[in-house]
């Protein structure tokens, strides 16, 4: 387990500096995810010139809830993508050579992405958090701090958990299966508006299947002290981070369950 | 012309065999577009009209945008830098025929194949689930047709500007990234133009991106119709122009530069 970590901690850390190296093209990357996840926001604010209320929600309300969202997604990205690409090692043949080494197959996919430009979309992330302040004056206390980084960590967990499984599904299907992108980018569409608004069937969906509503809503629900229109406990918000933990546990078993199913494709 | 029939035929047959991820993107198209719907359907709770959509018509357009996007092919488009790279564009210049005709001929071909297999069944689910509006004047759909083309033209061409860039840069995922994020948002595909504030959307309407989501879909809607629907066609038709000499100037200067390596 420490072995892996050390091991993590060297690659990533060769991988950053590689990064780095081309500095032209990592500030253009990194400006690129701050702008391109920016106009998102803008696209919600200007909404929010001609309407003024979303189903009880004021602009500041849901700029809360889409930075707190838009985090979240933004810390999976910068540690999670290499489970994107394990169809493609796993049709290649590639992921062969991840099994004959000293290491688990899941600290060396884990290791092998580490996206340092999706710090802009992070940023753009603080910035909506930023807005919401400015707009709302909201009073932070110890829990709400302790509530809004809980629901940041628990949401990035549960997006994380959506590509580990979704590459475990490749073991399998050795194609990877795009309908993941429902849950990880529509999920972060779907997790920056308040739940209330869609119908119940995504909200079912999106509490007890893939359970990023506890994560997000939740605790914005906590944090903008209102109502909870589902009328679940009240002490909720404060799981988010163990809600995340759970998720993730299950994907880590379904990863586990796949790879002792994993044929080569054997070209 | 033969020739560009045939390269239209086989790359809609090319995408035809490989269709299987085309239903995990058209479920993609479907929530995205339910998701949105909702938006406006809770914003609307408090008003019936706003900036001269009433709900039905902003639900349509959700929906006729999410159907638009594999037709103008909105997203990451590198065949032509992908041949830069490994050299095959070597062999494609040196084929007897127009390399930008030839290429505009396969994209075509590709649009046709996302126009019956994806924009249509989305199309048709906004229809099922949401009971979008679609015009029954003929004229309407005439008028569409003509603009999806010119629609799918502008945007070929400001795909394959940014892909002749690699024989520069090799590289376009930068330059990709910059302009879809004036694609994404100055088209209209995140929110209908008319809902800009106003400084924004007579900026926008002066750009060429409207052209490329906005005219067709407001056209097929009805937001634009008459002596309106005319002006913007003959907008297109303007940027099509445009962006077509523009293409083929920049193919000349790249061209110019291009040394074939062994043989």
């Amino acid at each position: 387990m420490l072995a892996g970590v050390v091991l993590y901690l060297r690659l990533a850390g060769a991988q950053l500096r590689g990064q780095v190296q081309y500095r032209v093209s990592f500030a253009l990357q990194t400006l690129s995810s701050f702008t391109s996840t920016f106009v998102e926001l803008v696209a919600i604010v200007i909404l929010f010139g001609t309407f003024h209320d979303l189903a009880g929600w004021r602009v500041g309300e849901v700029a809360l809830l889409y930075g707190l969202v838009s985090i979240a997604f933004g810390l999976n990205e910068l540690f999670g993508e290499g489970f994107d690409h394990v169809s493609m090692l796993v049709r290649g043949g590639e992921f062969d050579r991840l099994l004959i080494r000293p290491v688990g197959p899941f600290v060396q996919v884990l290791a092998s992405e580490v996206q340092l430009r999706r710090l802009g979309r992070i940023a753009q992330g603080v910035v909506a958090v930023g807005l919401a302040q400015h707009w709302l004056g909201l009073a932070w206390t110890v829990p709400k701090a302790f509530v809004f980084l809980g629901g940041v960590a628990g949401s990035a967990l549960v997006f994380f958990t959506v590509l580990v499984i979704g590459a475990a599904i490749c073991f399998w299907t050795v194609e990877s299966s795009e309908v993941q992108n429902v849950f990880t980018y529509g999920g972060t569409e779907l997790a920056s508006y308040p739940l209330h608004i869609f119908n119940r069937w995504i909200q079912a969906a999106f509490l007890y299947f893939v359970p990023l509503a506890l994560t997000s809503y939740y605790p914005a629900l906590y944090i903008l002290a209102k109502p909870d229109p589902f009328g679940l406990p009240g002490v909720l918000p404060f799981f988010a981070p163990l809600i995340g933990l759970a998720f993730f546990g299950l994907g880590l078993g379904v990863w586990q369950f796949g790879l002792r199913y994993y044929q080569s494709t054997g070209s | 012309m033969r020739m560009y029939l045939a390269a239209l035929r086989m790359s809609y047959r090319r995408y035809r065999a490989y269709g299987a991820g085309n239903v995990a993107g058209l479920i993609t198209n479907a929530f995205f577009g339910a998701l949105r719907s909702y938006v406006f359907i809770a914003l609307y709770q408090a008003q019936p009209v706003a900036a001269g959509y009433d709900l039905r018509s902003a639900v349509t357009y959700i929906w006729l945008t999410q159907a638009m996007i594999m037709p103008v092919y909105l997203w990451g488009w590198q065949e032509i830098a992908l041949t830069i790279r490994t050299g095959a564009v070597a062999t494609d210049l040196a084929r007897p025929f127009d390399y930008f005709g030839f290429w505009l001929s396969r994209d075509f071909g590709r649009a046709l194949y996302h126009l019956l297999y994806r924009w249509l069944p989305t199309v048709l689910t906004g229809l099922v689930f949401f009971r979008i509006h679609l015009p029954a004047q003929p004229i309407t759909w005439f008028l569409f047709a003509a603009s999806l083309v010119l629609a799918i033209t502008i945007s070929f061409c400001l795909r394959f500007m940014i892909n002749v860039c690699a024989f520069w840069t090799t590289d376009i995922r930068g330059i990709n990234g910059m302009v879809l994020l004036f694609v994404n948002f100055l088209s209209g595909f995140l929110v209908p133009v008319a809902f800009f504030p106003p400084a924004l959307r007579v900026a926008a309407q002066a750009l060429p991106f409207t052209s490329i989501i906005s005219t067709p879909v407001n056209i097929l809607l009805g937001q634009a119709r008459g002596a309106d629907a005319l002006a913007l066609l003959g907008q297109q038709v303007l940027w099509a122009a445009v962006f077509v000499a523009a293409a083929r100037l920049l193919l000349q200067a790249a061209t110019r530069k291009v040394v074939v390596q062994g043989g």
